[in-house]
């Protein structure tokens, strides 16, 4: 087996000491719908989320998981871009902004932490200055916005609107994004260098990332079927989520157990056949969650749909998993949320955690996993939860939830 | 938390070393704004990927590899963060121009490259690393935000991280709106303090906090290098490497720069004892 350490001896003695993290209040908006209870009438009603009415003038032929967000949801000029609007309207859902006022009232905001995981940022609005260049080649006035054409603009937009004074950071890692957030976010408060954490994802859709898979063929034309045996590529969707993390507070809570991280050193936009970068991020997060495999109850796959990574994943899952553990695929559902797919299935983690339904692979009929994949949505009550992100760069990340 | 830095890497205009900036340091760095840039061709990157790898690609591994041979570490098993306020304009420009098109067809390559990552990838695969990497971003405010992340990854992994800050001269428009007028990049090594420190010869010992009120920008002690500082959002780092060039006399007096929008994390250097 790979050696997973990390660390020095020492120090992985006194991380065995390390308090688990609680999970307070989360909330999710994605093509399953805005807020946790659209996603869960969604889940009941096995209803189909993608759509294929296109985007923008865009003729790449595709299905998208799309947020319907309502006209009245805006943001200040500064500020403004869809992935902006995106996070407001995410805030908005679950009481979530209270939540998180509650810790700040307790701690002070200086204390409270924000960890965002974004691969797209305010791209969507930059494209769209490109598209709009006055006489001179340069950007027409409304897009004089320092704020929204960089990486971190999602996570100061969200800082800015939750109050939060703390430390404040962005990780862009295409699709590991928002699985590595609970890694940033699970060391500052071990570290005791906050004492609430908000740990989340957004990425929204734009032009840049349906034409960008597009020239690798990885976008299927139709909805993405995860593990089928006739899957044909990933459909984009897009997502925010926000979930509020601190140290322990009491035994009847869901818990963030562990995380961990790797990288393939092998190619930036493929995986190694052997699968040995994802699976040593697997085994870390099992090392840091202090689990076996055999005592994960479920695994959120990344499935993204393409014909290779899940292959390379299946036979990974396959060979670590037994019969016990049900794994299913989700970005049927979804779409492939890019920067914000690891907030997503963390979420899709807490909710099968807290409801006892495990969601199906939806839209895979016949599968080729070396596994029991879990097509229909099943229900199971399960203790603990692992969902897998992997992305460009060979960068991998595995987090694990329980209850 | 306290840390030590233990390798730094450094690549700008008149200054493609650490030990270039030290010997500018004794002249005042007099005469670096007259130098052209350099564009750095770091040799250890594989062929097919160097073939696709552009400038800031190049500057990112060539200080990263930089400060890894200065602090003496596996390069294959540390653990790095790289750190960009606006990352790769020139891909940025080139994915927007075209798409703004009616030619829409991307060049497969450079949008792989485009992810803010590809830095940390293209390091990856270069070093032969599968020990955790990631990219962060604070605006402008990056160079501290990376910097915290790292000593935070150092302490929890109890090992030495790399931490690989840059951004790269733009042009317009989007110069126009986030303006990078000079390209930086700089490396770090940093190792939380208990860990056994192999290179004697360099070893600067800092004690780091978060402060939740905002700070300006750090200005160099050396007049020399106040352009360069102040033309690009990483210029807090050279301000860093003044104070940890030996024979400083008030190395003691606290560094303060911004890590996030609203606050600042400030650095209070230790004697070496």
């Amino acid at each position: 087996m790979a050696d997973t350490r990390v660390g020095s001896d020492d120090l992985r003695r006194e991380r065995s000491l390390a308090l688990n993290v609680s999970i307070n209040s989360y909330t999710l908006t994605s093509a399953l719908g805005t807020g946790i209870c659209a996603l869960r009438e969604s889940l009941r009603q096995n209803r189909f989320c993608l759509d294929s009415a296109g985007w923008l003038d865009c003729d790449v032929p595709c299905y998208l998981g799309k947020v319907a967000i309502p006209d009245g949801v805006e943001v200040p000029l500064k500020w403004r871009s869809r992935n902006n609007r995106l996070v407001e309207l995410a805030l908005r859902q679950d009481g979530f902004e209270a939540a998180v006022q509650a810790v700040r009232e307790e701690y002070g905001a200086g204390r409270c932490g924000l960890v965002l995981g974004t691969s797209t940022s305010g791209i969507d609005r930059t494209e769209l200055a490109y598209r709009q260049l006055d006489d001179s080649g340069r950007f027409a006035e409304q897009f004089h916005q320092p704020a929204v054409h960089n990486p971190h603009a999602p996570t100061d937009y969200a800082a800015e609107r939750l109050g939060i004074a703390g430390p404040c950071l962005t990780v862009s890692a295409a699709c590991a994004s928002s699985a590595k957030v609970f890694a940033t976010g699970k060391r500052w408060l071990e570290q005791d260098l906050v004492d609430a954490v908000v740990v989340a994802g957004a990425d929204s859709l734009c032009l840049s990332v349906i034409h960008g898979f597009h020239s690798l063929q990885l976008v299927s034309a139709e909805p993405c079927r995860p593990f089928a045996k006739n899957r044909s590529g990933i459909t984009i969707g897009e997502a925010a989520g926000f979930i509020l993390m601190t140290r322990e507070r009491s035994a009847q809570t869901l818990r963030l157990l562990g995380v961990g991280e790797s990288c393939d050193a092998f190619h930036m936009s493929s995986a190694p056949e052997d699968g040995n970068g994802a699976r040593l991020a697997m085994d870390r997060a099992l090392e840091d969650a202090r689990l076996r495999m055999h005592e994960i109850d479920y695994v959120n796959l990344h499935g993204t749909g393409t014909r290779s990574n899940d292959d390379v994943e299946g036979r990974m899952c396959g060979a670590m998993m037994d019969d016990r553990t049900l794994a299913s695929a989700t970005k049927g559902w979804t779409g492939h949320a890019l920067g914000a797919a690891g907030i997503v299935e963390g979420v899709l983690c807490l909710e099968a955690l807290s409801t006892g339904l495990v969601p199906g692979t939806r839209n895979t009929v016949d599968h080729d996993a070396p596994f029991d994949l879990v097509l229909k949505n099943r229900k199971r009550s399960i203790n603990t939860a692992l969902t897998n992100s992997f992305g460009f760069g060979g960068n991998n990340c595995s987090v694990v939830f329980s209850r | 938390m306290r840390f030590c830095i233990t390798g730094v890497g450094l690549w700008a205009r008149g200054l493609t070393s650490y030990a270039a900036f030290e010997a500018a340091a004794a002249c005042g760095f007099s005469g670096i704004g007259d130098a052209a840039f350099e564009p750095p061709r770091p040799s250890h990157i594989p062929a097919r990927e160097r073939r696709r790898a552009g400038l800031l690609i190049n500057l990112a591994v060539e200080v990263a590899h930089q400060a890894c041979e200065h602090a003496g570490v596996d390069k294959a098993s540390t653990a790095s963060v790289f750190s960009s306020s606006m990352g790769d304009t020139t891909i940025t420009d080139y994915m927007c121009r075209k798409l703004a098109g009616t030619e829409r067809l991307l060049s497969p390559a450079k949008f792989t490259n485009s992810v803010h990552n590809a830095a940390s990838g293209y390091w990856g695969i270069s070093a032969g690393s599968r020990a955790p990497s990631t990219f962060v971003g604070g605006f402008e405010a990056s160079f501290g935000a990376g910097l915290l992340e790292a000593i935070s990854q150092a302490k929890g992994f109890g090992g030495p991280v790399l931490l690989v800050a840059y951004d790269v001269e733009n042009s317009s428009p989007l110069a126009d709106v986030c303006e990078i007028g000079e390209t930086l990049g700089v490396a770090l090594v940093v190792e939380a303090e208990r860990s056994r420190v192999r290179n004697a010869g360099f070893a600067v010992p800092a004690e780091l906090r978060f402060v939740g009120t905002r700070s300006e920008f750090p200005v160099p002690r050396a007049c020399g290098l106040a352009k360069l500082a102040g033309a690009n959002p990483m210029g807090p780092a050279l301000v860093l490497l003044e104070c940890c060039i030996a024979g400083i006399p008030d190395r003691c007096s606290p560094l303060r720069f911004p890590a996030t929008t609203r606050g600042c994390i400030e650095l209070q250097f230790l004697d070496k004892s």
